[in-house]
């Protein structure tokens, strides 16, 4: 009976969680020595942290039919400690449509990640900590989400950060790890502490730090001191979620940290700062209806997206480059879901889960590439196309969902998106929405330039010699590129199935603080609402790809009929003249292109505009403390005017 | 039962494959082409080349060897090709022809400003496959003309769904079949005045777009060797050039059913050939007369033009058709 | 059928790709003059292209020299087949007035199968027009025999 009421599905959220933590205390009882097997140095420690990523993921998968499906939210007591005399005093989780979307996400991460580390971090020392510190990491930011209270929610904060920081100094002998790791320490922290700031007046006034119970709490009755409170947690979950004006924290971060550990940086830790976002701005202070509100956080998660892809534009550093997109992709998460709307959150949430899928699968490849060539430098790299196709076409797949390319995820979340906020433009008659749609727009097209350039120039283009002998990566790293690959293809082509089991009932979550409230065992008088989905466009993906396909085959039909493929090629050692490139005439010798300033007629243009940020992102830690302080006086002064 | 679903096969596959499909596509962009290049000659006082032309040039390099440079991926550098041809033609069949479409209700206006960017996509991808510098330059300017072109093409289509919102009632169109449908009852949006200077604007992108004088920066012959084809010969080159004139039927098609979607009698083949004379006179003018009257512009100096000028006019409309003129 | 097509298309789009082995820019200015509007050669079909992978006849102007001549026979085996090669003046025929330099290695013919010489010192337009009118008719033969 016992057994039975311990599979009981109620039990699962704190299943998932533990077993991570408990993984990490197993794989750090297992000693320091690494082992003898030299494709697996850290040996039965990787298999220990991937059964515990592997375990919290299916207890997650668990949970999808009663609380996606069936409508229900957890609230779970740890050791029963329920409410008494009104007052919230154990510790919570609770787990509504929202909490288990990010938890979802999350869980996946960081099983394929770990999937992948195994054969990935096989030239470092240390490995057996290493997995100490992923399990913490992944068992912190699960927590977070998970979390019924917002003690706890630092606590995990707290956690994920630590761990994040140790990771990304982990390969001590890459230049500037430890240099990033020391930024996102001291601006890390500042984050940290804003939360703590912000839980203390919040529990200062309500003497309870239950959300449920604070839900009811503040709406009623903000004073300045919650206002405060609000600016301090809205400023430390930013910090988590690196939006502007905490960018340069990824890239320095990214840039160090093994790709592995970008992927959870970049996919996993961003996610629990916008889940923060949403938890404090929508449950706690109910801001929904506010347009001030609206507009702060559309308007950041729009400078979000359009500073950090022309950033991206500049960089010469895959890693770099990918993070700096990782962030202009939260921005299109960040302003869709600050429209309020059911078809903003949806479109919102749609992206944050494509964001998880595509950058994870991107930053994989980038480590792909580092760990065969030991670079991640643009203008030394090129034509690892012919050494690594694998490779080369999951990373393609990776690309073209980010950039938008029908029919692959990107594109419907950002087609979403662009309706949601036009149609929110419509609707309210402020022109300011519309100029988000715009740069939205454009920033998918910037985006799809600086993927252009990595392609060309880390995957086509001239091979350098000192990369022939370059051999395709293991199977295990691989394979895990293929899950992230298959599920972006899945979710472009199947965006109604997504909407539907997913991110509509998400979003429905965020729309109904009231049963939150009331399930947790609290008084709310908030009614139900059902979200309007409704779009005003049309995008049949399956359709259109049968539709191409067949054209594709008709094509290539004609083409092989009229022998399209019967070419003359050379594949022996010496090249012949007439199969060497054509450069004017001369040997080939003079015709390496890097990928340093490929878009220098753009740039041209955006001199200034580049100059000014070249100088404003001067990479002294000092100035992004300052930046940090900065931007939490704005977001106090900010509260404490519209609120 | 069986036998209505192979009609319906049938009538699908003649879409793709005939109408307003390939063979369409084939015939009706190499027209186009061939009458430009005609045009251009007489607008610079020459004989110029047999309007057939195109087609000449088509099964010459189809009967041409085709060279894979030893530095060349060959799968990308000979699928790109025919992945742009496809998708384009596929693009085409996404317009609609004053109330005939075969596929429009599939698509609205923001997946047709993707869906554009495909071919594109594909023509870098296989220059980034053959593995030239010049190649690589080209695909850098190609880049820049697409970015260039962006804004201008999402100011226009928004104002667009704007306009044909509030004809409807219903706010915002995002649908390509509603917009033809809007034109078809209330007369061509050409006709509103905060349509014009978007149609103006969607008419200087076309050679933008397509690559023609004077943006053509991409495959400047003179400078960059052909640029993005540098290494191209033989059919993948044949599979270029038509995409090349595809696209330009495209473009002017889908100009026509944006602007001028109202013009025609209703009988889908008498509109059908109003649309492709229609399409002959945008050619004509802003493709041809831009032509013949123009230099190449720099990189910089293109982007710097539709970004400005372009843009600006497009961002007029933008502004008018949201006040509800 | 499709064979005749291809055969009777390649002998109506020629397409040109130029070289300049040292030539002192007379040849190449004729050359220019041949594609306007006064003589317009792309009645014919002709058209510069700027990459030897596209060209179906080359155009070889200028004494061919060492400098140049390495390029200039790796730019002709890039060309893909069936090919013309056309010798435009007389530098790359005979050397011309350079003829017995130390730095000069024409004639072209020594190196590659030359199919048509247009000879003059700047050969005149129409004889330019009617070497590679001769130069297309070339063309169409080798298109045959494959």
């Amino acid at each position: 009976m016992n057994l039975m009421n311990l599979m009981d599905y109620h039990h699962f959220p704190i299943y998932s969680i533990m077993v991570l933590f408990l993984g990490a205390f197993v794989v750090a009882a297992c000693g320091t020595k690494p082992s003898k097997n030299l494709k697996n140095p850290a040996g039965a420690r990787a298999w220990i942290a991937l059964l515990a990523t592997a375990l919290s993921l299916f207890f997650l998968i668990c949970l999808v039919k009663p609380v996606m499906l069936g409508g229900e939210i957890i609230a779970y007591w740890m050791g029963n400690r329920a409410i008494a005399g009104g007052y919230a005093i154990g510790i919570a989780l609770e787990v509504d449509a929202l909490s288990l979307f990010f938890g979802l996400l999350i869980a996946t991460a960081v099983f394929v990640s770990c999937l992948y580390s195994i054969r990935y971090m096989v030239h470092d020392d240390c490995v057996p900590q290493y997995y100490t510190l992923y399990c913490m990491l992944a068992g912190g930011v699960l927590g977070l989400v998970l979390s019924g209270d917002i003690f706890n929610m630092f606590v995990m904060v707290e956690i994920l950060t630590f761990a994040a920081v140790a990771l990304t100094a982990f390969r001590t002998k890459v230049y500037g790890a430890l240099e990033a790791a020391f930024k996102y320490l001291v601006v890390g922290c500042m984050g940290s502490t804003a939360i703590l700031a912000g839980v203390i007046m919040l529990y200062a006034q309500y003497h309870t730090l239950n959300l449920a119970q604070l839900a009811t709490l503040i709406p009623g009755s903000m004073n300045n001191a919650t206002k405060l409170a609000f600016a301090f947690l809205y400023i430390g979950f930013s910090t988590k979620a690196f939006i502007v004006p905490f960018h340069p924290l990824a890239a320095d971060a990214h840039g160090a940290a093994p790709a592995s550990i970008s992927v959870l940086i970049s996919g996993v830790l961003t996610k629990s700062g916008i889940y923060g976002i949403i938890r404090i701005t929508y449950f706690l202070f109910q801001t929904m209806g506010l347009g001030t509100m609206q507009f702060m956080l559309v308007f950041i998660g729009s400078v979000s997206m359009f500073v950090c892809v022309t950033m991206a534009l500049a960089q010469h550093d895959f890693k770099r480059l990918l993070a700096y997109h990782s962030i202009s992709q939260i921005g299109y998460v960040l302003a869709a879901v600050g429209l309020a709307s059911g078809l903003g959150f949806s479109a919102g949430l749609y992206h944050a889960m494509n964001h998880t899928l595509f950058k994870g699968l991107l930053f994989l490849a980038a480590g792909a590439v580092l760990h065969e060539t030991g670079t991640t430098d643009l203008g030394k790299l090129g034509g690892l196309s012919k050494k690594m196709p694998h490779t080369t076409v999951l990373f393609l797949v990776g690309a073209f969902s980010i950039s938008g390319v029908p029919p692959f995820n990107g594109f419907a979340s950002k087609w979403m998106i662009y309706q949601a906020t036009y149609q929110r433009a419509v609707e309210t008659g402020n022109i300011g929405f519309l100029a988000v749609t715009i740069v939205a727009l454009i920033t998918s097209v910037l985006t799809l330039a600086s993927f252009v350039k990595v392609t060309q120039s880390v995957f086509f283009g001239q091979l350098p010699a000192e990369y022939e002998n370059v051999k395709e990566v293991p199977f295990g790293m691989r394979l895990a590129m293929g899950i992230l690959a298959a599920l972006c293809i899945f979710t472009g082509l199947f965006p109604r199935l997504v909407t539907t089991y997913l991110t509509e009932p998400a979003a429905n979550a965020i729309l109904n603080v009231g049963s939150y409230i009331r399930s947790m065992g609290f008084k709310s008088e908030l009614i139900l609402q059902r979200a309007d989905f409704s779009q005003a466009g049309v995008w049949e993906p399956v359709s259109w790809l049968l539709i191409l396909c067949i054209a594709l085959l008709a094509v290539t039909i004609v083409a092989v009929a009229s022998k399209y493929d019967s070419v003359s090629e050379n594949r022996e050692k010496n090249v012949a003249a007439k199969y060497q490139l054509f450069y004017g005439g001369e040997e080939n010798v003079f015709s390496q292109v890097g990928g340093g300033d490929l878009f220098w007629g753009f740039k041209h243009n955006w001199r200034h505009y580049f100059g000014f940020m070249h100088e404003l992102h001067s990479g002294v830690v000092n100035d992004y403390a300052l930046w940090a302080v900065v931007a939490l006086a704005l977001a106090i002064s900010f509260m404490m005017i519209v609120l | 039962m069986t036998s209505s679903i192979l009609v319906t096969a049938l009538q699908y596959l003649g879409y793709i494959l005939i109408f307003p499909g390939f063979l369409f596509c084939f015939l009706c962009g190499n027209l186009l082409i061939g009458i430009d290049r005609k045009l251009v000659a007489r607008m610079q006082k020459r004989v110029g080349p047999p309007i057939l032309q195109p087609f000449y040039d088509f099964f010459k390099l189809c009967g041409k060897e085709t060279i894979i440079p030893a530095a060349a991926s060959k799968t990308t550098f000979l699928l790109a090709p025919l992945v742009g041809l496809a998708a384009l033609v596929v693009l085409q069949l996404f317009i609609p022809i004053r109330g005939f479409s075969a596929f429009s209700g599939t698509a609205d206006i923001i997946v047709l400003l993707y869906l554009l960017l495909i071919p594109a996509l594909a023509g870098i991808l296989g220059a980034a496959a053959s593995g030239s510098p010049y190649a690589g330059v080209g695909l850098s300017r190609e880049m820049v003309t697409v970015i260039a072109c962006e804004l201008p093409l999402v100011l226009v289509l928004l104002a667009i769904a704007k306009a044909v919102g509030d004809g409807t009632g219903a706010g915002l169109c995002f649908s390509m079949g509603a917009i033809s449908e809007y034109q078809i009852a209330h007369g061509s949006l050409i006709c509103k005045a905060s349509m014009i200077p978007a149609a103006i604007a969607f008419l200087m992108v076309i050679p933008g777009e397509t690559g023609n004088h004077p943006f053509d920066a991409a495959e400047a012959e003179t400078e960059i060797c052909e640029g993005m084809l540098a290494e191209y010969s033989g059919a993948p080159l044949a599979v270029y050039k038509l995409t090349h004139a595809v696209k330009v039927l495209t473009l002017t098609s889908l100009f026509v059913a944006l602007f001028l979607g109202g013009v025609g009698v209703g009988i889908p083949a008498v509109d059908a050939l109003i649309v492709f004379a229609l399409c002959i006179v945008v050619t004509a003018i802003f493709i041809s007369l831009v032509h013949a009257v123009t230099a190449r512009l720099k990189i910089e100096q293109l982007f710097k033009y539709y970004w400005t000028v372009v843009s600006g006019l497009a961002l007029v409309s933008l502004v008018l058709a949201w006040y509800g003129l | 059928m499709f064979k005749k097509l291809i055969a009777e298309s390649t002998a109506k789009s020629p397409w040109l790709y130029h070289i300049n082995s040292g030539s002192c820019n007379g040849c190449d200015i004729e050359l220019v003059a041949v594609l306007t509007p006064r003589f317009d050669a792309e009645r014919f079909g002709f058209k510069l292209t700027g990459s030897p992978r596209q060209a179906d006849i080359v155009v070889v102007t200028g004494p061919v020299t060492k400098q140049s001549l390495n390029r200039v026979l790796r730019s002709i085996e890039q060309v893909p087949e069936p090919r013309c090669i056309v010798t435009m003046g007389s530098c790359p025929q005979s050397g011309n007035v350079f003829k017995g330099s130390y730095s000069v290695c024409a004639p072209l013919s020594k190196y590659v199968h030359v199919d048509v010489d247009i000879a003059g010192c700047t050969p005149r337009p129409e004889a330019i027009m009617d070497g590679l009118v001769k130069a297309t008719e070339i063309l169409k033969e080798k298109r045959g025999q494959k």
